[in-house]
This record gives structure tokens, C-alpha cells and sequence, in this order.
């Protein structure tokens, strides 16, 4: 089996723009930043890819590896299948078939809704709590950074993944399935593309933690795209009017407010689930999880965007109209449900929707490989601390005097380096 | 004197009623056995351990010391409670057993899972118990050791 590059990374510093101030390492929730030599620099093995740097960087210096919509030329046949946080970018007057008729203009021959495909996940999901009474929670794989912290840092709680694929996944699964026989057309030649405001999305495309290749070939951000589409619907209002009367696409009721936190739970009529948003809130909940506490709790669903996935860093609108707007959708679609039980539960014993393989921690970062020596750094790394100032300035280049004790005591960095630790102590042994 | 191999000590207060904090003392202990090298289920194992016990003192008794010893091999969890003590060890021990109150249970603790959870996830478990006084538990855990 080839084991994808677990440190491959999705967000990355521009040198060029990056000033080295410390907004992004302050942000960072893992401590995986350091500004060394006047520029910001993130360390592989603790970044979790959730953007936070993303979000609060004034100079524009951390981006995103997503795809571009000029890459996808490469393709004879393109299939865009959009996350439902794309309904509520474009306000209230714009209706979700117009989206997607707007995105097939843009240039894709395809598109498809993703809604059906997520009340399809959650009927596979109960299908799967009723099965597997043990353990508890199991947690939603849905947010590729929740997949990511728990591989990391909680490495023990990995079998508490629900091993069930995502709607973008399971979606891109059937159209490659029947796709290409229905058009004639080589399966490489066609190209699928995810359109998400989500950064993390590229990193389970190119290095799924479940499957041995993604059936995604890409991912678009909504703010790259976001121009062409508004452009399209504006040129179309006639276009606009014939899809309020003749609807081509039915959204499911279910799936519609996936994207909201609490949204992949709702349609559970027979299971207890809680929904966290947030980062630094996921790993509080994650926390509780490892000492044993919320057993009573059947499904964990953790987004780290606030408010869940509409609150993704690559969305256009700001994610309070967008939920907004999502909400007015989910009461209009109502409890309608547009697929069969019945169905779901077929392609779910086929093992259609599972993953290919468990989700498999990736090495820690121990101290020292040597026990012994490991017990040694952690004690210098104690004595260390209790001499810097706590104040947790970051002029060292660290985000706070835990983590520089800890850098020191690794070998990356050196107490001169806090301004605060006096000359006349900085020249004791 | 002179131990014939290193040991990492580190000391946790937790006080009676604080629920501000709950687990936080459980949660520093976790990450020093992973900066350790400890493996995942030993390091869940003294997770559990560890939230327990600190639930317990927030929950019942006064104050206490949480001692975390770490050497190559094993982990020992000491907590020594000023609190009420317990009054029947045994009964205490009992699964499912809980003097939680009703909000205790509301906030999610309390399923009566403390102690017998503690000693399950144990490889030795010692208690002790004076009315009026307070409790001990000392509780090591081997590293790699196997529980059934």
C-alpha cells in the first residue's frame, strides 16, 4: 500500500508578503508556528491545516493550495459537485438551481447537488450506530482537520472515527462509477472537482487518511470562483425565471443545512448526537473524549470552522448572512426527503459508502525516541519554564514560554533568546 | 540516595468545587505522556485515570494533590485528598454505585463509573480512606503493560 505524505499541507506562508509579525502564531491552536529571521515559518508535523493563520494574517501572506479553474482544461469532461455552503453565498433572491445552472455556464459540463448525497450520509450513519453499539461517541469524518487533530493528537480516539466517506467523496464515488460508461468517455479524461470555502479539503484530495486515492481530482475555493459565477447569474435572469418554474434539481430537506454546525446530525431520528464547532472548542470536546466522558453521546459531529463548514475561510459571504440565508433554504426544503432508506441500505452493505481503510495516527512527537531520555528533557524543559517570565510575548520567535522551554529543550532554540531572562543569568551554565 | 533510573515528577493542586477547571490537571498529565513517548493506549488509560480522579476531588472533597511520577516502564498517579473520606471502601467500589448529586449528573459525572473505572484501567490499585480525613489512591500503570 503507499502511505500518502501524512505532512503534506494545504496552507502555506508567502515569504514575500510575510512581515514576521506574530498575529498567525498567536492564532495557531497547535503552537505550529515560529518567526524566526523576520518571517514566519510553520512546523510540518504539528500543523492541522485549519486556517486559523489564515484568517487573521493582515498582510495576506498565508494561502492556500487549492485548484484552479485554468488546471482544469487538462480534463475532456468536467464535473463540478459544489459543498451546499455555496446556496448561501449569493443572498436571498438567489435560488439554489440557479447556482448551479450559473456554475455550467462557467464551464462545467456537470454539476452536481450535494444535499441528496448528504441526507444519503446520514442515513448510512444511523444505519451504522444501530450495527455498532460500541464505542462511544463514534465522531464524524466529515471535517478532514478534525481527521487530522485526531491523528495527531489524539491518536487513541481513531477508532472512534465513523468509517463512513463524506458526501464530496461518496458523491464523486458514483458519478466516476457510472459516468464514464454512460458517456463513453475514458474515466481519466473526466475531471471532478470539489467547490468548497474549505482549505483542508485539498489535503484529504491529495492525502486521504481513508482511502488509497481520493475520487475527487480537485478542489476549488468559492472565492476563486465566486467572480465568474456572480458574472453568469447576472447575465441569466431569464434563465433564472424558467428554473424557479421548472426546478431540474430536488434538494433534500435533510441535506440542505449540512453545512451548518449541527446540520450532518439532524436527520438522526434514532441516535443522541452533539455538534461542535470551532477549533479550539473541537479539541476541548476531543479532550473529554480521551478521558472517557460523553459515552452516553451515540455520534460526535466536530467542525473546526465556527458554525460549522459555512463558516469556512474561503467563503465569500460573512458566515452570518451565510447561515442566515442557508436556514431560509432548510425551511423552504423542509423534512423532504429525496433518498430511499432502502437504497442507502444496499450500497452501505456493499460497503459502497465505507472507507478503504481505517484511519491510522501518525507518529507523535515525543521529546526523545529514548524513554530515559525523553524523562531528562521533560525535566529541563519544567526547569526552563519556571525561569522565563511567562508573559508569553512571542518576541523570542515562539508563541508562548511553554513552547519555547519546550523548543530549548529540544534543541531548536536557546534561552538567549527571551529578551526578558537577564545577561547575568543568561551566563549561567 | 540517587535513583538508578529518571524519574519526572510534577504536581498538580485541584481544588474541591472547582469546576471551572474540571480536567484540567488530566489534560497537562496527558500531554507530558505524550511528549514522553508513552504509547497511545497506556496514555488513554492514564487519561481516564486521571479525569476520574480529578472529578472525584472536584466533586467531593476539599482540595488534594494530583503527584504524577514517570519513569521508563510506568506511570504512577498519586491523589491525596483533604475531603470527607469515604465511609464504605468496598461499597465505594461497587459498579454503577454514585452519591453524585442531581446537578452532578446534569454536567455528565457522576454515572457511578469513578472508582471502579480507576481500578479498572489500573495495573495496581491501592486505596485508602479515613472518615473526616481524606483519601488516597495510589495508582501505577505499565507502560505497554497489557490489560484484558
Amino acid at each position: 500500500m503507499s502511505t500518502p505524505d501524512m505532512n503534506y499541507h494545504a496552507i502555506h506562508i508567502t515569504k514575500d508578503k510575510c512581515i514576521g509579525c506574530v498575529h498567525c502564531m498567536s492564532a495557531c491552536p497547535t503552537r505550529a508556528i515560529r518567526v524566526s529571521g523576520g518571517k514566519a515559518r510553520i512546523i510540518d508535523q504539528l500543523c492541522i491545516d485549519c486556517a486559523e493563520c489564515l484568517r487573521v494574517c493582515p498582510h495576506d501572506a498565508v494561502h492556500s493550495h487549492t485548484t484552479s479553474f485554468a488546471s482544469l482544461e487538462a480534463f475532456e469532461y468536467k464535473v463540478a459537485i459544489p459543498s451546499t455552503v455555496i446556496y448561501g453565498q449569493f443572498g436571498s433572491s438567489v435560488l439554489p438551481n440557479e447556482i448551479l445552472s450559473a456554475l455550467r455556464r462557467v464551464g462545467f459540463n456537470e454539476v452536481y447537488d450535494l444535499s441528496s448525497i448528504c441526507e444519503l450520509n446520514c442515513a448510512a450513519t444511523e444505519e451504522y450506530l444501530h450495527e455498532h453499539p460500541r464505542p462511544r461517541p463514534f465522531i464524524t469524518a466529515t471535517c478532514p482537520v478534525v481527521v487530522r487533530i485526531i491523528q495527531r493528537r489524539y491518536p487513541s480516539l481513531c477508532a472512534q472515527i465513523l468509517p463512513i466517506e463524506p458526501p464530496r467523496e461518496i458523491a464523486a464515488k458514483i458519478i466516476r462509477t457510472i459516468l464514464p460508461k454512460a458517456l463513453g468517455i475514458a474515466p481519466e479524461k473526466i475531471g471532478i472537482i470539489h467547490i468548497t470555502p474549505c482549505p483542508a479539503k485539498v489535503v484529504s484530495i491529495n492525502s486521504p487518511a481513508t482511502l488509497s486515492k481520493s475520487y475527487l481530482d480537485g478542489a476549488i475555493s468559492i472565492r476563486d470562483i465566486f467572480p465568474q459565477v456572480l458574472k453568469a447569474l447576472r447575465k441569466s435572469e431569464e434563465d433564472a425565471l424558467m428554473r424557479h418554474l421548472f426546478p431540474e434539481t430536488l434538494f433534500s430537506g435533510i441535506g440542505m443545512g449540512w453545512s451548518l454546525s449541527g446540520g450532518e446530525v439532524r436527520g438522526l431520528k434514532r441516535h443522541r448526537a452533539v455538534a461542535v464547532s470551532g477549533v479550539v472548542d473541537t479539541m476541548r470536546v476531543l479532550d473529554q473524549v480521551e478521558g472517557g466522558l460523553l459515552q452516553d453521546i451515540d455520534l460526535l459531529e466536530c467542525t473546526v470552522c465556527p458554525d460549522g463548514c459555512v463558516g469556512g475561510p474561503l467563503g465569500v459571504e460573512n458566515r452570518f448572512l451565510a447561515k442566515s440565508r442557508v436556514l431560509e433554504l432548510v425551511a423552504a426544503a423542509g423534512e423532504h426527503a429525496v433518498v430511499d432508506q432502502k437504497d442507502v441500505s444496499r450500497l452501505y452493505h456493499k460497503n459502497f459508502l465505507s472507507f478503504d481503510h481505517p484511519v491510522a495516527p501518525v507518529e507523535s512527537r515525543p521529546l526523545d525516541r529514548d524513554p530515559a531520555a525523553a524523562i531528562e528533557k521533560a525535566k529541563l524543559r519544567e526547569k526552563l519554564a519556571a525561569e522565563l517570565p511567562q508573559r508569553d510575548c512571542g518576541v523570542c520567535g515562539a508563541p508562548d514560554c511553554r513552547t519555547l522551554a519546550d523548543d530549548i529543550a529540544r534543541g531548536y532554540a536557546g534561552i538567549e533568546d527571551c529578551p526578558f531572562v537577564t545577561p547575568a543569568k543568561k551566563e549561567k551554565p | 540516595m540517587g535513583e538508578a533510573e529518571p524519574v519526572f515528577r510534577r504536581d498538580f493542586p485541584v481544588k474541591g468545587g472547582d469546576f471551572a477547571k474540571a480536567g484540567a490537571a488530566a489534560c497537562e498529565i496527558k500531554e507530558i505522556l505524550k511528549d514522553l513517548g508513552i504509547d497511545a493506549p497506556t496514555v488513554r488509560r492514564a487519561a481516564i485515570i486521571a479525569y476520574e480522579a480529578e472529578m472525584n476531588v472536584i466533586m467531593y472533597a476539599w482540595e488534594a494533590r494530583m503527584a504524577l511520577a514517570v519513569s521508563p516502564g510506568e506511570v504512577r498517579l498519586t491523589v491525596d485528598d483533604r475531603g470527607p473520606g469515604i465511609a464504605d471502601v468496598p461499597l465505594a467500589m461497587t459498579e454503577g454505585y454514585s452519591t453524585a448529586t442531581a446537578e452532578m449528573r446534569e454536567l455528565g459525572f457522576g454515572a457511578g463509573m469513578g472508582l471502579p473505572n480507576i481500578k479498572r484501567n489500573a495495573d495496581v490499585f491501592a486505596i485508602d480512606s479515613e472518615v473526616g480525613r481524606g483519601t488516597r489512591l495510589d495508582i501505577t500503570i505499565r507502560t505497554n503493560g497489557h490489560k484484558p
